[in-house]
């Protein structure tokens, strides 16, 4: 528990750091009192710029960075222990496309984007309503079954999505679109969030409160009666709660995968299978992952660098790293 | 019997007369030659800026069998479908989608005597073409030197060589004029001039090698973005941090304007806000942003808004002399007016200059 105050005040910390950090330079005395000013009434000593960059480009960008993070990390761990695959994500349960499916669609339509996200959501429900009906309603799916029903629908939507990027209009749509599907903080607004938080933390929210069902679906099905928690409710609240998750990043930020991959087994090294405390701290990784992979997009070079160059980039020798020191460990027990 | 003589002696005739006329021989921009026995008359272009370019080699657009679909709608929204509403008929099936994968069969259909087709976006868009058996030229997309040397291509190929020679004189004068008088400009006094090739999810600007980057330079200022890549993506922190002088809106996006950048709350202490500097790039017989036919009247637009002291065209006379020349075709004002973009430019700074009644 105490660990877990520390990596939490690291991770804090380290969002303030981010802050600090940026193209426009900004002192960090000046990012601490800008922050400050905001809680408390304070004589300025930097200028209105200053002020602007802080306040209105990087703070929603780390927050929304940094919840997106979080909520994908924790469904991503969800998914995997309710669905018994270690190899499922957001991703493939086809939720994110779905969304992304929407979002593309209303950026070829309207050039608005409230409707982009608002699409997304119709997007990401559609998806999951439709995973609903393959299943045959919400009796009797299996684990597998459901997985294979994520497959097909995420398939369906990746095409219907190359189909717009095939029709779209060179010059006025088709970047917009090429740039949203590649996932990136760089357009978060304070308006964003204000759409995108309250289903992100809510989402997170329950599954933190669920984490102990969740353990308990791990387990298997025999347990989970034996200690009467209903399965299928479980485990629809749940996919119904990751739905709510990829749709809103999706919503924000584009499609942002690897987070909600590959966090959970990064966590995992460190926990086990002890779900307990598998999704509390697959979220402060989550959170310190997707903030620290954002900011370097952003600050490396003068142009932005798509997050999912980076994340692979700085998380696949990490993970590889980490993977291998596991297997070592296994071989000599 | 006397039709079958007919025809063969039509058959002779033909005959001889491709036989000893002389061949047309044009090496494209990646050394390839193509082989043409006359001037052609029935030609496809692919690349977008090829379309309007053989209208104003050829004064009008009856040589041109099929245009790119963006073509099409930048004729549809500039000036070029007003001189010539015969051009809004033109074939624009011949790519897949949007892009430049050839559409072979339409291609086939149209029998073209040459196709014009990118040489710089992979084999892929050029291969299918080959394949079918039709003479394929290549373009290189970029420099200005690029652009003369197409202008010189199509002279070739249209079998006009004299009228690219006058284009390119025309070209090659003005910019020897405007890079002798941006040579005395101390480079303290020249402004910061941002592009944005993109603006709405993500901001993309013209850096390091681009035709914007060129242009920006010649006309007298600096480009903030140079070293940035050519179209690369910014965040709004670094064009804060960039602080330009001027900021220039592409004419690709239609609907993209000023007012959308004066609208964003982020960039009220740019100085191109401030002053309101933001001006929305022209759209005449094409886009004014990348190389074309029309670039001479761009870069005068461009240096008159850089260095409002130091340079005073009559630009609205240079479009209509210019436009006489290379469409034979005169602008009315109300022309002129949406050419430049008068209304979405209408708060700009330093804009009125280009109103008519200054004239």
């Amino acid at each position: 528990m105490r660990r877990r105050f520390f990596l939490a005040a690291f991770v804090l910390m380290c969002m303030a750091g981010a802050l600090s950090a940026g193209r426009y330079v900004v002192p960090f005395k000046n990012v601490c009192g800008i922050l400050a000013s905001l809680l408390a009434p304070i004589e300025p000593w930097w200028t209105d710029i200053q002020y602007r960059v802080v306040v209105l480009i990087r703070l929603p960008r780390v927050l929304g960075a940094a919840l997106s993070g979080a909520a994908l990390a924790m469904s991503g761990a969800a998914l995997q222990s309710v669905l018994k695959n270690p190899l499922v994500s957001p991703q493939i349960i086809g939720v994110s496309s779905g969304a992304a499916f929407g979002g593309v669609l209303a950026i070829l339509f309207f050039e608005n984007a409230f409707a982009t996200m608002g699409c997304a959501y119709l997007g990401g429900i559609l998806a999951l309503f439709l995973v609903w009906c393959l299943c045959n309603g919400a009796r009797g799916a299996s684990p597998l079954g459901l997985v294979l029903a994520g497959i097909v629908i995420n398939a369906f939507f990746t095409a219907l999505i190359s189909l717009i990027e095939y029709v779209a209009d060179p010059y006025n749509k088709l970047p917009a679109i090429v740039v949203w599907l590649m996932g990136s903080f760089a357009s978060a607004s304070w308006d964003k969030l204000r759409y995108s938080a309250p289903p992100l933390l809510t989402a997170a929210a329950l599954l933190y409160f669920l984490r102990f069902r969740i353990g308990v679906l791990s387990l298997g099905s025999e347990e989970a009666r034996a200690l009467g928690i209903d399965i299928q409710r479980t485990q629809w609240l749940v996919l119904g709660l990751v739905a709510l998750v990829a749709s809103a990043t999706v919503a924000m930020a584009g499609v942002v995968g690897w987070i909600g991959l590959v966090v959970p087994h990064f966590t995992r090294i460190f926990v086990g299978d002890d779900y307990k405390r598998l999704i509390p701290l697959s979220c402060l990784l989550g959170t310190l992952y997707t903030v620290l992979i954002d900011t370097l997009a952003r600050t490396l070079i003068e142009v932005e660098i798509p997050m999912g160059i980076l994340s692979a980039l700085v998380g696949t020798p990490l993970f590889a790293f980490l993977t291998y020191r596991l297997m070592k460990g296994e071989e000599g027990r | 019997m006397r039709a079958k003589i007919f025809v063969l002696w039509a058959a002779a005739i033909l005959a001889c007369d491709a036989a000893f006329a002389e061949p047309i021989l044009v090496t494209d921009q990646y050394g390839r030659k193509t082989e043409l026995q006359k001037p052609a008359e029935r030609i496809v272009t692919v690349p977008i800026p090829a379309a309007s370019m053989t209208i104003a080699l050829d004064e009008g657009p009856s040589r041109l069998a099929g245009i790119n679909p963006s073509a099409k709608q930048a004729l549809k929204e500039g000036i070029l479908s007003k001189f010539f509403p015969k051009a809004l008929d033109l074939n624009s099936d011949i790519v897949m989608g949007e892009g430049f994968s050839p559409n072979v069969e339409t291609l086939l259909n149209l029998n073209p005597d040459v196709v014009f087709q990118w040489g710089d976006r992979g084999s892929d868009i050029v291969k299918p073409i080959e394949a079918a058996r039709l003479p394929v030229i290549l373009l290189k997309y970029g420099t200005q030197e690029d652009l003369e040397t197409w202008i010189g291509m199509f002279g070739v190929v249209l079998g006009k060589s004299e009228r690219a020679d006058k284009i390119l004189a025309w070209h090659r004068e003005e910019r020897a004029a405007l890079d002798k008088a941006v040579s005395a400009i101390p480079r303290e006094k020249r402004p910061k001039i941002l592009y944005l090739y993109r603006y709405g999810d993500g901001i993309k600007i013209g850096g390091k090698g681009s035709y914007f980057d060129y242009f920006i330079k010649m006309s007298g200022g600096v480009n903030p973005a140079e070293d940035a890549p050519s179209e690369g993506q910014i965040n709004e922190e670094q064009l804060l941090a960039w602080d330009p002088d001027i900021i220039l809106l592409n004419g690709f996006q239609s609907s993209l304007s000023p007012d959308d950048i004066y609208a964003n709350k982020n960039f009220t202490g740019v100085e191109a806000v401030k002053n309101r500097h933001v001006y929305k790039m022209p759209l005449g017989g094409y886009r004014w942003d990348p190389p074309n036919q029309e670039s001479p009247l761009m870069w005068k637009w461009l240096a008159m808004l850089a260095h409002p002291d130091t340079f005073n065209w009559n630009l609205r006379a240079d479009i209509a002399r210019a436009y006489s020349f290379l469409y034979s075709q005169t602008p009315t004002d109300e022309d002129i007016d949406g050419i430049l973009r008068m209304s979405m430019n209408a708060a700009a700074a330093n804009y009125g200059r280009f109103a008519r009644a200054s004239n």
